[in-house]
């Protein structure tokens, strides 16, 4: 058995069954190894693209997921998707081909130093220096990007390695102990919570990502908090709880909002304050007392000092904190602001309303629908207006931002639960980022519905250069986008344009029944903005409605 | 700007200084003094620093004890007159 075999047999071991990459030079011996190995491959049609389809893969999972790239371009092309995952905390091995081990240094041909570039967008990164450390380096990065705060990890492995023959044994590591059950502290958060008269509990994409749904609603089932989560948090809590307010931040529920400025107690359960939730940091929940729940200890106090600080799994966490609380005046307050403030849908004429058509959107999508988005306008609007049940069937790029990300994490989450309706929401700006990947949606036949929101504009930029830069449209006018239905026709993909409000039904349904692809090209208003905006160096009570 | 010098023990690996050196500048500290040495016989590495920067030395070591390959940190406050002899 050579070294690319032996990585395929790891892969197996460790529960992999699909991958994304793309082959090249230095990676020849891996693909030699797939070919009859046992494991599934995605050709994607861009590196980024594979990074992004295993992003996509594991979020609607929770499993690894793998992206195989050659060295050199192959490897650098990985590089936005694996800081998408690191910044989100997505459990991704990328596995890289290098040159021989003796043209490293020599500026060979597409040679580039992979493990420094890792440094920064990997949570670690390996550079296989020998055949014998492939078992303990493969076995030690599946663990290291599930075990506590998860994230990707690279390995990085020289031709030669992979080619060299040998005989090698599973790797077996040593079982980590959970972080101490904080006995003391846990005891006085429980008091503070039984003294609080305003509590908001605040959560984040650590509750998915730690699979803590279930302790979270039962937390908030029987304490009957008011509950506002982050851009990732969506999904965590029961969209049909009636304290539930939605996402906070700045393009937050008003009410979300309101609420936390306002509260006593902000119990914060795996978020880590980030400067999209909390606006001005020193005016975020100024009056509350912070109790910080979360696995990454780096993250307790790095923001907002907290009065206590948990750190461990929060469903073992969580319920240890779990009461009854004297809070019905409060829970009623929040529940006549969410009413007071509630998304209105009466945008007057015929042209579509984005807000509107992702709402009607959400209720007609199947159950078990997986949505994917870009990053911009729709992404916001599909944020604030579309409701989900589990953190998984939500997957966007939260706090790296990365256009281009929808498209691939969309065939990534379609290959990891093939009976799912799986949605990618656009925007004409990110969709043209990671286009090519329609040729993968065609490879492998995949059933992706294709929502373009199409405004002919960057959208968010254009917005803020409206709001914030006297109306100087700097680089963000798309009027010379191509014809999108051609484009998407040519992969063999059908669609329609809609651009009338009175056509979103018939849109929706010929998407929804298609068998196969579809785009729907949804042309909406190219002045058309994301409201509330929480404007830059505000607190989250300075909320725009409108550009009077 | 307040001045720290932090001990830290790590397993050797080639890269070792760059992550500690590249965690150390992201996080908005700059490196004032430093000394690493490899002990004959060991896998450890040891790096004495003297670290300058504005926000809190916690964070810091926060993030540098999440480097997978750092064993311990010690962090003391160092006095920026000796720093600047």
């Amino acid at each position: 058995m050579n070294g690319a075999q032996w990585v395929v047999r790891a892969l197996r071991a460790q529960g992999v069954d699909t991958v994304f990459g793309y082959p090249g030079g230095a990676i020849m011996p891996v693909y030699d190894a797939l070919y009859d190995g046992g494991v599934d491959h995605v050709l994607c049609r861009h590196e980024q693209g594979a990074a992004m389809a295993a992003i996509g893969y594991a979020r609607a999972t929770g499993k690894v997921g793998v992206c195989i790239a050659t060295s050199g371009p192959g490897a650098a092309n990985l590089v936005t998707g694996l800081a998408d995952a690191l910044t989100d905390s997505v459990p991704v091995v990328a596995i890289t081909g290098q040159v021989g081990s003796a043209l490293i240094g020599t500026d060979a041909f597409q040679e580039i130093d992979v493990l420094g570039l890792s440094l920064s967008c990997t949570k670690h990164s390996f550079l296989a220096d020998s055949l014998k450390s492939l078992p303990r380096i493969l076995a030690e990065a599946f663990a290291i990007a599930r075990e506590g705060r998860p994230g990707p990890v690279l390995i990085d492995i020289p031709k030669d390695v992979q080619q060299a023959c040998g005989a090698l044994s599973p790797y077996l590591l040593p079982a980590v102990d959970a972080p101490d059950f904080p006995a003391q502290d846990i005891a006085l958060a429980r008091t503070m919570l039984k003294n609080a008269r305003k509590p908001v509990l605040y959560a984040g994409g650590g509750v998915g990502m730690a699979r803590g749904v279930p302790a979270l609603r039962a937390f908030l089932d029987e304490t009957g908090m008011p509950s506002v989560v982050t851009l990732k948090g969506l999904g965590s809590v029961d969209p049909e709880d009636p304290a539930y307010l939605g996402m906070l931040g700045m393009h937050g529920a008003k009410a979300a909002n309101l609420a936390v400025q306002e509260c006593d107690l902000l119990l914060a359960v795996g978020a880590r304050f980030d400067d999209r939730a909390t606006g001005r940091l020193d005016r975020f929940a100024a009056n509350a007392a912070v109790i910080h729940v979360d696995i990454d200890p780096a993250e307790l106090g790095k923001l907002r000092r907290a009065n206590v600080s948990l750190r461990g799994d929060l469903s073992r966490l969580l319920p240890a904190l779990q009461q009854p609380l004297r809070i019905d005046g409060w829970r009623r307050q929040a529940m006549r602001m969410k009413e007071e403030h509630a998304w209105r849908y009466d945008a007057a004429g015929p042209a579509i309303d984005g807000p509107f058509f992702l709402k009607t959107l959400s209720e007609r999508k199947p159950a078990g629908a997986v949505v994917t988005t870009d990053v911009g306008q729709h992404q916001m609007w599909a944020a604030q207006h579309m409701h989900f049940s589990r953190p998984e069937d939500f997957i966007t790029s939260s706090g790296l931002g990365t256009m281009g990300f929808g498209l691939p994490a969309a065939v990534g989450a379609q290959m990891a639960r093939p009976e799912a309706t799986v949605i990618c929401v656009s925007g004409d700006g990110s969709f043209m980022m990671n286009v090519q990947e329609l040729g993968t949606v065609k490879r492998h036949r995949l059933p992706l519905k294709i929502v373009l929101m199409d405004n002919q504009r960057l959208g968010m930029v254009r917005q803020w250069q409206s709001l914030f830069f006297q109306g100087r449209h700097s680089e963000t006018i798309l009027d010379d986008n191509p014809d999108f239905l051609t484009l998407a026709k040519a992969f063999g993909i059908p669609g329609r344009r809609i651009d009338r409000a009175s056509q979103i039904g018939e849109g929706l349904a010929a998407m929804l029944a298609a068998q196969g692809p579809y785009l729907l090209q949804v042309a909406i208003d190219p002045e058309a903005n994301v409201w509330p905006l929480v404007p830059p160096g505000a607190g989250n009570e300075t909320m725009l409605e409108s550009l009077s | 700007m307040t001045y720290n010098q932090l001990s830290i023990r790590a397993r050797f690996r080639p890269e070792i200084m760059e992550r500690i050196l590249r965690v150390i500048r992201h996080r908005g500290f700059r490196v004032c003094v430093m000394n690493m040495v490899q002990p004959a016989e060991s896998e450890h590495v040891d790096l004495d620093l003297t670290v300058a920067g504005l926000r809190p030395v916690d964070g810091l070591s926060a993030q540098l004890s999440k480097v997978l390959d750092v064993v311990r940190i010690d962090v003391r406050p160092a006095a920026a007159r000796r720093v600047a002899t």
